[in-house]
């Protein structure tokens, strides 16, 4: 069998005292949808933050297809194959759409594609990935328009997009459907079902559980910094543990 | 050309390379409050270089060019421990220092100055101001000017999207200092006299404000700041203490009515939406 | 006795550089804004007063007064300007972008009304260094061969009971407790009750009144102004507020008094213009290496430009 894409064991991280992430372990396989829920302050962003070395672990290793990536900085890890959305979308404010998604290409650029004056030439190739890309998912209509005039959920539709510039095989994605609407989320399901067909694996923080179970295969649940869950979506409703995270403890 | 309009076609090619020479560190988000001993270093390094070896002008211009690099790059180093209010400090001590420096050494002529035997005409500056307008356009419409301006939004972001934030932001300063020590270096030549108290606090002051308030989002910003603020008070012909209390009023109001600068990208999206209504954007 | 005569002087020169640098250092503190009109508020007080005291009122309202109501036509002046700046730079941005002002917005609007309140004296009184004339000039207690002058003593007491009293006022007072709360978290500050637009021309008052004071005292006891004293002072008082921290009055104080007494130590054993690089050196590796100064605070100026 393949090597899992993303196996994460006995992570830990504090931040001075306080514990964020004790002991946690669980393994994404490749082509997977899956989740990584939990109650606020569980560890879930914490979690992600390990994942794409903003942070480093106190303890415990990261594997990316097979290769632990606990010394590569965070700046390399795009490189290997993993983007990442944010919470709080942040998209450069000063940037077009265009140029932001052009932004997603930036480490598969080698020295020669740094020093081609790009912006300059309206036919360049790597503006025309970027704009195809936009046009795939129905986009194409705000290529040249500023970030900050834009809704809420096309911005996150297109952080998704720059962060698929960089041909990941692994998208991690921080609430993508946070603060969006029911016809939005539709529309993200649909869009991130399209992403997950061209082959690339998903691990989504969420806290929209109707989406999560139409979206996503496999579940890890998180709380207080702990892994209490671990295994298809469809055995969250049985488990004990989980339901007393969520539902208190006489459940 | 009338000697007038020589002198200030030569004094408006310096103020925009050392416009440039900011903004280029402004664009990846640091502010350099220490512009005048960037520029003091490579007319110093110019003056000193012409005396000792009398080598010949390009070379002077060249070494100047590569010193004010090295510096930059040499500093960068200590400064981008810095951040916020701590680097326009740290940048504007450094410009203290250099000159504190100049000040206290006999072999730079203290306070008196240096003069020089070399010259340069208008024309050399023109050609320079050009290439170094071409180069700045050019290194903004790159993958790196992307980078740039991608580190001076979000570093955090840039940083996982695969930007060497450090690279860029050191080789932002090795660059402000080549520009800088450019504009030193033709300066040198053009007036063929160096002293210390030119290259002030208030020269580090104003060359950051055309840089500013010109607009640090795109390339356009730096050559416009500069020229609006060197030639509208040659046009408004006033005494120069009057000519400088104008500039901290338009400088007031431009924050007031523009604070991102006078060239902003929608600007030039207007604009160019205008001239050229048919061309489907891409940028 | 040279050594203790020295340490007499930077102490006095400390005493001028501490009012300042507590300006600087209560707006940093409590906006995150350097402010730099700071020194051309301090050269305001100075050259007001003196013209005041020399040609009268202006519109021919006065005979030319006397030190003490010239100063303090001055330093009413001081507080003006201090407001006209808040209303232009600080207000404005605060009410159009709320916290996310970008920092440098209210730096630039600063440095232009620095330079319209520099420019402006230049163009009315030109740029010669004016006599200003006090009955106590020359009144000095000696010990020995030391030379103590009775005017800087009481201006060292002086700007020491200012900024007591005004520490005090931060620690103890409802307005100082609304400071302190801003100074942490405009938002919060405003959820908790505070009215943050009315706290911030608060501290642009004390700011007006601090320069002012700080430029009195230095036409009294140097006997003379002109339009770039505060040049001087201010590129002091910013490296007096950097040692002593970011935000912190009572680093100011420190940092007043040690940039004074090294600048009076820097000159007499290497010189007149070693100051400069003793000072702005000392200031240069404490950024680097110790950025939150003596008794700043970690999180004060750190913001994005």
């Amino acid at each position: 069998m393949a090597d899992p894409i993303l196996q994460i064991s006995s992570v830990s991280k504090n931040f001075g005292g306080v514990v964020v992430l004790e002991d946690v372990s669980f393994v994404v396989e490749a082509g997977a949808r899956h989740a990584l829920i939990g109650p606020n302050g569980a560890g879930k962003t914490t979690m992600f933050n390990v994942i794409s070395g903003v942070y480093q672990q106190n303890a415990g290793d990261v594997l990316f297809a097979g290769q632990n990536i606990n010394d590569i900085p965070s700046r390399k890890r795009i490189a290997l194959g993993m983007a990442r959305s944010f919470q709080n979308i942040r998209l450069m404010p000063h940037l077009s759409v265009t140029e932001n998604v052009m932004l997603g290409q930036h480490s598969q650029a080698g020295i020669l594609d740094l020093l081609k004056p790009i912006m300059a030439m309206p036919r360049a190739h790597d503006k025309e990935r970027a704009v195809e890309l936009l046009d795939n998912f129905g986009l194409e209509a705000f290529q040249g328009r500023s970030v900050s005039e834009l809704p809420y959920g096309v911005r996150k539709k297109i952080e998704v997009v720059r962060a698929l510039m960089a041909n990941p095989r692994l998208l991690l994605l921080d609430e993508p459907a946070a603060g969006l609407n029911v016809a939005e989320t539709a529309t993200l399901h649909d869009f991130l079902v399209e992403v997950a067909e061209r082959g690339v694996t998903l691990l989504l923080v969420e806290h929209d559980m109707p989406f999560v179970n139409k979206l996503c295969d496999t579940v890890t649940v998180m709380n207080f910094g702990r892994r209490i869950y671990d295994g298809p979506v469809s055995g969250l409703r049985e488990d004990k543990n989980v339901l007393e995270a969520y539902l208190g403890a006489d459940a | 050309m009338s000697g007038y309009l020589s002198g200030l076609i030569g004094i408006l090619g310096i103020n925009i390379i050392f416009a440039y020479s900011i903004y280029v560190t402004a664009a990846t988000g640091q502010l350099n409050l220490g512009g005048a001993g960037f520029q003091a270093i490579g007319a110093y390094s110019c003056a000193v270089l012409s005396e000792m070896f009398g080598l010949s002008i390009p070379f002077l211009l060249l070494l100047s060019t590569i010193i004010g690099a090295t510096v930059g790059f040499l500093v960068a180093f200590p400064i981008l421990r810095t951040r916020g209010v701590y680097m326009v400090l740290a940048t504007f001590a450094f410009a203290e220092i250099v000159a504190g420096v100049i000040l206290n050494s006999d072999s730079l002529g203290g306070p008196t100055g240096l003069v020089l035997s070399d010259y340069i005409e208008t024309d050399v500056i023109i050609w320079s101001t050009i290439g170094v307008v071409v180069f700045c356009f050019y290194l903004m419409s790159t993958r790196i000017g992307l980078a740039m301006r991608a580190v001076h939004d979000d570093e955090a972001v840039a940083d996982l999207l695969g930007v060497n934030r450090r690279a860029v932001q050191v080789g932002a300063f090795a660059i402000g200092g080549a520009l800088a020590g450019l504009s030193g270096g033709l300066y040198a030549l053009y007036f063929g006299f160096v002293e210390a108290q030119y290259f002030n606090a208030f020269l580090s002051i104003f060359v950051l404000l055309y840089v500013l308030i010109g607009g640090t989002q795109t390339a356009w910003g730096a050559l416009i700041g500069a020229s609006f603020f060197t030639l509208v008070p040659e046009l408004l012909r006033m005494g120069d203490d009057w000519r400088f209390f104008i500039f901290g009023v338009i400088i007031v109001v431009m924050m007031i009515w523009r604070p991102e600068g006078m060239v902003t990208r929608q600007a030039i999206d207007r604009i160019t939406l205008k001239l050229f209504p048919v061309v489907r954007r891409h940028g | 006795m040279v050594f203790t005569q020295q340490l007499v002087n930077g102490l006095m020169l400390g005493s001028i550089y501490i009012s300042v640098a507590v300006a600087f250092t209560l707006t940093i503190g409590i906006l995150n804004f350097l402010n730099f009109t700071i020194p051309a508020l301090y050269m305001l007080a100075g050259m007001v007063g003196w013209s005041v005291s020399y040609y009268g009122l202006p519109f021919g309202l006065s005979e030319p007064l006397g030190w003490a109501p010239s100063l303090l036509v001055g330093i009413t002046c001081s507080v003006l300007a201090s407001l006209l700046v808040e209303r232009f730079t600080y207000r404005y941005f605060k009410i159009k972008h709320g916290d996310s002002t970008e920092h440098a917005i209210p730096l630039v609007s600063s440095l232009g009304f620095l330079l319209i309140f520099e420019y402006a004296i230049l163009g009315a009184h030109g740029s010669e260094t004016r006599g200003f004339h006090t009955p106590f000039t020359d009144l000095n207690w000696r010990f020995a061969d030391l030379v103590i002058s009775i005017p800087q003593v009481t201006s060292l007491i002086l700007s020491l009971c200012i900024v007591v009293g005004l520490s005090f006022m931060l620690k103890k007072t409802r307005i100082g407790r609304a400071l302190r709360a801003t100074a942490e978290s405009p938002d919060t500050a405003t959820l908790m009750g505070v009215e943050v637009r009315k706290i911030v021309p608060i501290v642009f008052v004390l700011t007006g009144l601090l320069c002012g004071l700080a430029g009195s005292i230095f036409a009294v006891n140097y006997s003379e102004v002109s339009p770039y004293m505060g040049d001087h002072v201010g590129t002091k008082a910013i490296a007096a507020m950097v040692i002593g921290g970011l935000g912190s009055v009572w680093g100011a104080i420190a940092g007043g008094l040690i940039v004074g007494i090294s600048e009076t130590f820097s000159i007499h054993f290497f010189g007149a213009s070693s100051a400069q690089i003793t000072v702005w050196g000392l200031l240069l590796v404490l950024l680097i290496f110790r950025p939150n100064g003596l008794f700043g605070h970690n999180a004060i100026g750190k913001g994005k430009f």
